[in-house]
Parts: structure tokens; C-alpha cells; sequence
């Protein structure tokens, strides 16, 4: 067994192998959380994080990619943008992704457009050609692969389909591949049959070294499916230039034979009725619908533009809208210029097309949304029709068939808005409760979507048909809870920082009082009584005949004395050991005992009450009050006794200090008996100090001082609030 | 009278325009929160209603929606005291065969569907002539609470379509108008009115006037009262009522019965007017 050396502190007792593992674990953890943060950071920045990638339209979600215009919304179980915008773009990724390869089913849905894939994106915004990277698309104006790269402007080459491969055409479904590896990029297009259709390579010296992929499409709506992103090695990319011809084109099969269907789109229909053709003249006004009859079913044409195509088909023209469920027909975008024929259910607020059919005329902008109110959009008034309206979200919810459903009120009225869940569920996750959104969508006052509940329904074609203007108001419930808990926590932490500077102030106090104590013992003490001896040696060597002056010796040997003990008792005084190293009433008692050193004064002590501990602020002032009477006593009483005794209760504290000596009338001139000092350091402690002292009758001093309650959880606020009352009136007083 | 009975205080308002919603949401709303027991309404718009009324009966006021129905079901808190809207559509096309002998075209003006009730009335009308009488044509127009515009789409109507003989309007204003347009146009003097309730007694004393068909407001009034006294007092409200309109002819404008159903003296004890001196 080992021996260690009594007196040494708690460290020093603890076995060297020990010490050392306490010293090594720290220093271990360090490193490796170290080691764990630089790592994660190596993973954050790491050029393949995330890859390879593939998508998960099938199963509904899409919610890591971001969309920069269009209307990009998930049907039936792969990405479609339906807006002809120029340049709608739709990303994901990592912005620190290098060399990868992006592969994707891609079909056109425009007749004059291109529709593609992009890669390393960066500084993306809502535009024509707003983003920093390279897009290969298949444009089917022109029947060629166009390659290129977009800096917030545009540079490409482009590759012709010539007659023997075909044509690109809308509605079909198509094979794109484009990688990035160093500074070259090479896209290649098959055709659903699988055979390559055309290649095309370019290297760019001054290349864009990372960034997102995406989807992309320009003038023309489209669909995208199978999104595979996936590392690009070396070999990847020889193998894809490899497979270029000398001319860089490759001549494939034609893909005009091949078709393929993406269910819900009619891709059967014939290449007639996906032509744009003139329109028939006797067509009527949506809002004549309304007027149809009730009792024989018409057959009517009405021409407009679509504004929704999913759950329902929603055209619209400048007199109203009309939905046309399950048409016949071409698939139609949002933006299309119709025109639909079959039967009429007029409807209280709009009508219905029954078992219709319809043909696109011609590509054009979607209709703008008008901006109503939601007052105005509850009188059915906008029944069919795309509008614009703000609301403050209320709830929100997952419904059925894969749908978010959001409530809103607005003034007088509610409303809810439904969307494919789609891409929404990190819009869905970030949308906090009472924020004052924007929605565009086609209102609808058809109970099957309203259930009744509300006085109409917001049918959205995409979450991007949401904005937020504002979050909820700061005040709610759960941020001023915060405030108030973060306030009453500053608030102790606080009081505790000033309780320690007090604690510290108090200690340097002391430390100088220490301090000149033992200055006063080692300087004055001493030479006192230096000066008493050498008097006394003086008086010795005097002969008895001088009386006077042995007189005079005597009397300044006396005054020395005298000075000596006001000496002793101000070193008593100041020296704080006694409070350190005993009670209260042991200090007190000993402060005593050194102050009548040497007199015949009687120095008794009592306590009663169960000992509770008290700050130490209490303890200290208590002791001055206590050693500051006893000195008056001492110095002032000539007393035979004095009595000194410490009371505790369940809430205070009462100090008493007796003496039989002279008393004093206190209507009488008090200076200079430190009563003063005893009051201003109970007002400090909140304490009440009474002096009850009679000419010839002893004197009385009593100090009762309210001990502080224990604090519990519930009791600190009370707490803190009196503390800080009685802080104020403290220094009211003391100012005084 | 109902409320003299129940010893109720019924704090009576309406918006000055019939077609104003706002307005009715804004007293729908405002007597929200003043404590009152139950809310009898005559509904200006049925979908813009639906969220203050939603909001009411979440609070437990018992609500009576009398006249035309909102698209809230029954049930609860809510009751409905409806017109017979099919029953009103079926009147007044009987009435516009007898007119036509079974033959010719009718203009039906006054389509609304801010108002549910003549939605109801006007689909009804023209299946029961599609089905019993095929040879009746129907023109519909668009109505509106604006008299003047009703007016035009009268003249219009009937200058577009010089066959027509008979006009039913579907809501007051649009009978007005109507009958406006043929006084002030000599060659449509021929043309006979049915109006839909009509607002106070018809005034048969204008040739145009064919014929009205009224609501039993009276029964409706005292019927709702009494369903939001037997909440008050724990009973079961039914939760729909139907009451049937009645047609009004210069033959019978003068029986007891019409008279009670279009006198305007609703209070318990009746108005003594005097003079001064």
C-alpha cells in the first residue's frame, strides 16, 4: 500500500497512474472531438457529398430540390414544370460538387423549346440564363442537342438531328446524360429504344469548377424522371468520348418508331391533334355557361387558357372559368390556349364540362392572377378563376391522395388552400402558424373541395404559389415565455455575479484591515512599548528627591499605557481571525476577551436557538455591530460585566450586547460612540438596531436582522423582488 | 309577437342593401360578442356567410337560417326555416303554362346565386316545363338587387326576344324591373309578370302583374323565435323546416289568408295613430 504525506491538498493524494489518466482523458476527448469536427467539416466541403444521388418523384417526394420559376410539381410519380417560361430551373446538390455526371428521362412538353439538365450551377436566380453553368437540353425547334454554358448569359453548340435519326418530338419520352469531368463536359441523348441519338462534347479552359445540378427548361414546359447523379471518374468520361464518331455526331436509329407513356398523359393521341390547328367560330364565353340549361343537356365550346391541370382541367377566359374534368385529348400545360367542347352542368357559381374534349391552340404566358380579397373571393364571384389573395396561416395538415392543406383566416372570413405535397415539405416544415402569407391558386366553391367548411377553397398548382410576407408576430405565447425566463435568469445570474463582488470587495476589506493590524502591532505596539520601558528606566535612574519629575515620568508612562491599550484594542479590532476561525458568538466572545485583556471586566456569552447558517454579509455585519459595541463599552462604560448573546429564530436573528456601566442620556451628544457606523451597517443587512441606554444604568444595544427565507423554485421570484426592494431603500437611506 | 311570448329582446338589423354581405357579416359579427342567445338570419350571400355563421355556432349560439339555406348542414346549434324553393319553381311554372296554354317562351330573369333559394327555384322551374311542358322555352338572365339594371335587362330580353310573353322574376327586383320595362314600352304591353316575393302587398292595379308567390315570412319569424327560446330552454330544435309558398292572384289577393300572409303589422298590439291638435 502506498504512503502519502499528511497536509497535502485533495490533488496530491491521488496516485500518480491515476493522475495520469485523469490528465490523458481530457486531452484524448480533445483530440478526437477535434479529429470529429475536422472530419465533419471534410465532409461538408467534400466535392461528393450526397453522391451518388437518385431521385424519389416515384414515391412523392422532392423536397431537396429548389425551383427558380416555373411551376415544377410532382405527377404521377415524375417532376413537371408546365410553365413555358424561359429558363425555368430546378436544383439540387451541393454547390462544392466537381466531377458527376447527371442522367434523366426527359419529354418536351412545347412544341418551340428545349427542356434539359444541368450541372455545376451556382449564383442561381429567377431568370433567362441566371446561373453560372452548363445546360445540354434537347430543343426540338431546331431537332438538336444543345450544349452550353450559362455566366448570366449564354454561349452553346449545338448538334443537328439530320433526317435519318428523326425528330425530337413533344410527348416522348427521351434519355439525357450530361457530365462534367475537369474542364469538359459531354451530354449525350438516346432515344426510348435505347439507341445513342446524338452526342456532343466541349472543353472549357476556363471552366466552372463546381456546383449544383439541376433541371431545366426553356420555352417549353417538360417532365423529368429517373434523376441519377452519380461521381464521374476518368473512365467515365473516355468512355463517353469514346463513343463520339470523328464528326462528333453519332448517327443512332430514329426514335420517331418508339414511343413511350407517362401515365395520365394521353401520348396516344395523334400527331394531328398535337398540332396547333385554327379555331372553330362558334365558340361562347365561359360565363354564358352559367345560363345553360338546366333541364336539357348542351353541348358547347368554349376557348380559354388553362390555369390548372391537375385534380381537374381549369380553362379560363376573360368572363370566368370552368373546370373540365378528365378531357379528352393532347396533355395540356398551364399556359395553353385552348379550346374545349361538351356538355354543360352550369353550376350556381360556374360550370362544369362533362365527357369534353380538348385542343391546344397555341402556347401562350399563363394568365396573371387577380388580386382579390378573400371577402370578395367568398361570394363565388372568382368561382374557376386564378386569383391572388393574402391570409394568416391558421393550420396545417396532411391530406388525402398525397396533399397539404393549409387553413387561413382573413378578416371576416377563412379559407384553405390544398397542393400536392410534391416538393412542399420543407415549405411545408418552415411555415410557422399566424405567418402572413401570399397564395395564388384557383378558387373553387365546389363542395367536393370544400367540404362545406369554408366558403371556398385555394386549389395551388405548386408550393411555390405561396410566398411568405411575414412570420408570426413576435408576441406569441412561446417567445415571450422565453423573454420572460431569459429575463428572470439575467436577472439572478446577475444577482449572483454582484453577490460575488460584494464577496470579494468584503475579502480585500478584511485583508487590509489584517494588514494594518499587524503594521499597528509590529510599528506601534512595539514601540509603545519601547517607550514605556526606557520611560520606566528613566524614572529608575531618577533619585527620589525630584519629585516632579518623577511626577512628570509617571504621568507619560501612564499616558503611554494608556495609548498601548487603545493600541491593542484597535489591533483587536481589526484583526478578523476570530470571525474566521470560530461562530458568531465564539468571535464576539474572544473579540471580548482580547478587548478587557488584563481588567477585571466580566466578558459573559449565551446562545439559544437552532444554529442556521447565514450569508456571510450577515455574519460580518453582525460582527462589526457586536465588536463596535463592545468597544464603546470598554473605551466609554468602565463596566464590571458584559453580556453578549445571539438569539436565533425560524426568520431573524437578534444580537444583543449588555453592559453595566455609566449609560449615557441619549438626547445627549453621541459623536464619536460609532453609532452611526452601527446604523448605516444594519441598514445594509435590512437590519433594526435599538440602543437603550440610562445615565448610571448600563447600556443595551440590540440588532434583529430578518434572515433570508430558503430559496426554493417557487419562492425566488418573491425572493428576488424583496431583495431588490430593500436594495433601493438601502441606498436611499444610506444616501441620506 | 313570438318574442313578446317567449319574453325575448330581439335586436332587429339589416344591412341597407340587399345584396350587401359585408354588411350583414359585419352585424353577424358585431353581435358576436355582445351575449346574445341565439341568432335568427335571412342569409344576403350563401358562401360568404358560411365562415361567420361556422364561427358563431362555434361559440354555442344557437342560429336559425331562415329563407334560403347556407352550405352548412343542419344539426347542432343550426336549424334551417327554408322557403319551399322546388315547390316555388314548380308554381310558378304551372302558372307560366296556364299563361302560355302549354306553348310559347317565358323569360326568367333574376338568376342569382348569391342566393341558394333562387338557384333552387330557378332549376326547378325550368326541369318541371322541360318535363311537362316541352314546348315552353326558356330564356334565363342574370339578376342582380339593382333596379335599374334589372330594368335594362328586361327591355333587352324582351327586344331580343320578341316571343316571349311571360316573364317570371326570381327575385323582386327583377319583377320590378320587368314590369317596368313593359309599362314604358307600348309594344310590350301584352306581357304578363310572376314575381317572386314581392316586397309588401302586389299591386294588381298595374295590368302587368300576372301573379306572385310569396314566402310565409310571418311563420318563419315565429317559428325561428320559438326554436331559440326552446334551446334557451333545453328543448330539441328541429333541425329543418320547410314551409310552403303560396301563389297570390288578383282571385285570391283579398282572402283572410293572403291577407295575413302580406300584412306588414307584425307587433303584438298594434299602432294607434292619432292627431295632435
Amino acid at each position: 500500500m502506498e504512503s502519502y504525506p499528511l497536509g497535502l491538498g485533495h490533488d496530491a493524494l491521488i496516485p500518480v497512474p491515476m493522475q495520469r489518466r485523469l490528465f490523458l482523458f481530457p486531452v484524448t476527448r480533445c483530440v478526437l472531438t477535434v479529429l470529429a469536427l475536422l472530419f465533419h467539416l471534410g465532409c461538408l466541403h467534400s466535392p461528393t457529398r450526397g453522391l451518388p444521388y437518385r431521385d424519389s418523384f416515384a414515391s412523392g417526394k422532392a423536397g431537396e430540390w429548389r425551383a427558380l420559376g416555373g411551376t415544377w410539381e410532382l405527377v404521377n410519380g415524375a417532376m413537371r414544370n408546365d410553365s413555358d417560361e424561359r429558363g425555368a430551373k430546378l436544383l439540387t446538390g451541393s454547390a462544392r460538387w466537381r466531377d458527376y455526371s447527371i442522367e434523366a428521362d426527359v419529354m418536351l412538353l412545347g412544341q418551340d423549346g428545349d427542356a434539359g439538365l444541368i450541372v455545376r450551377s451556382s449564383d442561381e436566380e429567377e431568370g433567362v440564363d441566371s446561373y453560372m453553368g452548363y445546360y445540354a437540353g434537347l430543343r426540338n425547334h431546331d431537332d438538336s442537342l444543345v450544349l452550353g454554358r450559362a455566366d448570366h448569359g449564354w454561349m452553346e453548340t449545338v448538334k443537328k438531328l439530320d433526317s435519318i435519326e428523326g425528330r425530337i418530338q413533344p410527348f416522348r419520352w427521351y434519355h439525357l446524360t450530361l457530365l462534367a469531368y475537369g474542364c469538359q463536359i459531354v451530354a449525350s441523348a438516346t432515344s426510348p429504344s435505347q439507341d445513342v441519338l446524338i452526342y456532343s462534347a466541349i472543353t472549357d479552359k476556363d471552366c466552372v469548377p463546381s456546383g449544383r445540378a439541376g433541371l431545366r427548361s426553356y420555352a417549353s414546359g417538360g417532365v423529368w424522371k429517373n434523376v441519377v447523379i452519380r461521381p464521374a471518374t476518368h473512365e467515365d468520361l473516355t468512355a463517353m468520348l469514346g463513343a463520339i464518331p470523328s464528326d462528333e455526331v453519332f448517327a443512332g436509329a430514329s426514335s420517331s418508331s418508339a414511343s413511350s407513356e407517362i401515365s395520365g398523359l394521353d401520348t396516344t393521341a395523334s400527331q394531328a391533334e398535337q398540332q396547333p390547328f385554327g379555331p372553330t367560330t362558334n365558340t361562347q364565353s365561359i360565363g354564358s355557361l352559367r345560363l345553360s340549361s338546366f333541364s336539357n343537356t348542351a353541348i358547347a365550346t368554349v376557348r380559354g387558357v388553362v390555369i390548372l391541370t391537375s385534380p381537374a382541367l381549369f380553362v379560363q377566359d376573360s368572363t370566368g372559368g370552368v373546370s373540365v374534368p378528365h378531357p379528352n385529348g393532347p396533355p395540356l400545360k398551364i399556359g395553353d390556349e385552348v379550346e374545349v367542347s361538351g356538355e354543360v352542368h352550369p353550376g350556381n357559381f360556374s360550370s362544369t364540362l362533362e365527357h369534353a374534349t380538348a385542343r391546344v391552340l397555341w402556347a401562350r404566358n399563363p394568365v396573371p392572377a387577380v388580386s382579390v380579397t378573400a371577402s370578395q373571393a367568398a361570394t363565388g364571384a372568382f368561382d374557376t378563376n386564378f386569383i391572388e389573395l393574402e391570409g394568416t396561416l391558421r393550420s396545417k395538415g396532411y391530406g388525402p391522395d398525397n396533399t397539404l392543406i393549409f387553413d387561413f383566416d382573413a378578416g371576416a372570413q377563412a379559407f384553405r388552400a390544398i397542393v400536392n405535397r410534391g416538393r412542399g415539405d420543407v415549405l411545408f416544415n418552415a411555415l410557422k402558424l399566424n405567418s402572413l402569407l401570399r397564395l395564388r391558386g384557383i378558387c373553387v366553391v365546389d363542395p367536393a373541395y370544400t367540404l362545406n367548411l369554408t366558403p371556398f377553397v385555394l386549389l395551388l398548382r405548386s408550393t411555390d404559389d405561396l410566398k411568405i410576407l411575414a412570420g408570426p408576430p413576435w408576441w406569441d405565447t412561446g417567445h415571450l415565455v422565453t423573454i420572460v425566463i431569459g429575463v428572470l435568469t439575467l436577472a439572478v445570474v446577475t444577482i449572483f455575479l454582484y453577490g460575488q463582488a460584494e464577496n470579494w470587495r468584503l475579502r480585500a476589506v478584511m485583508e487590509e484591515r489584517e494588514r494594518l493590524a499587524h503594521e499597528m502591532h509590529d510599528t506601534l505596539a512595539q514601540s509603545f512599548a519601547g517607550i514605556g520601558f526606557q520611560l520606566e528606566a528613566v524614572r529608575n535612574g531618577i533619585p527620589p528627591e525630584m519629585p516632579v519629575t518623577h511626577h512628570q515620568l509617571e504621568v507619560a508612562s501612564d499616558l503611554v499605557n494608556h495609548s498601548h491599550e487603545e493600541a491593542r484594542r484597535s489591533i483587536a479590532m481589526l484583526r478578523p481571525e476570530s470571525l474566521q476561525t470560530g461562530d458568531l458568538i465564539t468571535a464576539l466572545e474572544s473579540c471580548a476577551h482580547r478587548m478587557v485583556e488584563g481588567g477585571a471586566v466580566q466578558v459573559t456569552s449565551t446562545r439559544s436557538g437552532e444554529v442556521r447558517p447565514m450569508p456571510r454579509r450577515f455574519t460580518d455585519t453582525l460582527y462589526r455591530i457586536g465588536q463596535e459595541a463592545i468597544a464603546n463599552a470598554v473605551r466609554h462604560a468602565h463596566p464590571t460585566t458584559i453580556a453578549i448573546s445571539l438569539e436565533y429564530q425560524k426568520n431573524l436573528v437578534r444580537l444583543l450586547v449588555a453592559d453595566d456601566g455609566t449609560g449615557f442620556s441619549q438626547s445627549g451628544n453621541l459623536r464619536g460612540f460609532g453609532l452611526r457606523g452601527m446604523r448605516n451597517r444594519a441598514a445594509t443587512i435590512s437590519a433594526v438596531l435599538q440602543i437603550l441606554s440610562t445615565p448610571s444604568q448600563g447600556t443595551r444595544i440590540r440588532v434583529v436582522a430578518s434572515l433570508p427565507p430558503r430559496v426554493t423554485f417557487l419562492s425566488w421570484p418573491q425572493f428576488l423582488w424583496k431583495y431588490l426592494m430593500e436594495h433601493r431603500t438601502n441606498v436611499q437611506s444610506a444616501r441620506q | 309577437m313570438a318574442a313578446v311570448r317567449a319574453k325575448a329582446h330581439i335586436y332587429w338589423n339589416a344591412p341597407t342593401r340587399e345584396d350587401d354581405a359585408e354588411g350583414q357579416i359585419a352585424i353577424v359579427n358585431q353581435i358576436m360578442g355582445k351575449g346574445y342567445q341565439g341568432l335568427v338570419l335571412a342569409p344576403d350571400q350563401a358562401l360568404a356567410l358560411i365562415t361567420p355563421v361556422r364561427r358563431l355556432l362555434a361559440r354555442g349560439v344557437p342560429t336559425v337560417i331562415v329563407g334560403s339555406p347556407l352550405p352548412i348542414p343542419a344539426g347542432g346549434k343550426l336549424s334551417y326555416i327554408l322557403n319551399d324553393e322546388e315547390t316555388g319553381g314548380r308554381i310558378a311554372a304551372q302558372r307560366v303554362a296556364e299563361l302560355l296554354h302549354g306553348r310559347g317562351s317565358v323569360a326568367v330573369l333574376g338568376v342569382n346565386a348569391d342566393i341558394a333559394g333562387i338557384m333552387t327555384r330557378a332549376r326547378s322551374l325550368e326541369l318541371f316545363l322541360a318535363q311537362n311542358y316541352p314546348n315552353i322555352h326558356v330564356v334565363k338572365k342574370m339578376g342582380s338587387f339593382n333596379f335599374l339594371h334589372e330594368q335594362q335587362v328586361a327591355e333587352e330580353t324582351l327586344k331580343a326576344n320578341p316571343d316571349v310573353t311571360v316573364i317570371v322574376g326570381l327575385m323582386w327586383t327583377s319583377a320590378r324591373g320587368a314590369i317596368s320595362a313593359i309599362e314604358e314600352t307600348p309594344g310590350h304591353r301584352g306581357v304578363k309578370v310572376i314575381a317572386f316575393d314581392p316586397d309588401g302587398a302586389l299591386p294588381f292595379e298595374i295590368g302587368a302583374i300576372d301573379s306572385g308567390i310569396v314566402q310565409d315570412t310571418r311563420s318563419m319569424g315565429r317559428l325561428a323565435v320559438d326554436m331559440i327560446d326552446a334551446e334557451r330552454h333545453g328543448r330539441a330544435m328541429p333541425a329543418l323546416i320547410k314551409l310552403q309558398p303560396t301563389l297570390i292572384t288578383r282571385q285570391n289577393v283579398d282572402s283572410p289568408e293572403i291577407r295575413l300572409l302580406t300584412s306588414m303589422e307584425w307587433r303584438a298590439t298594434p299602432w294607434v295613430w292619432g292627431t295632435t291638435h
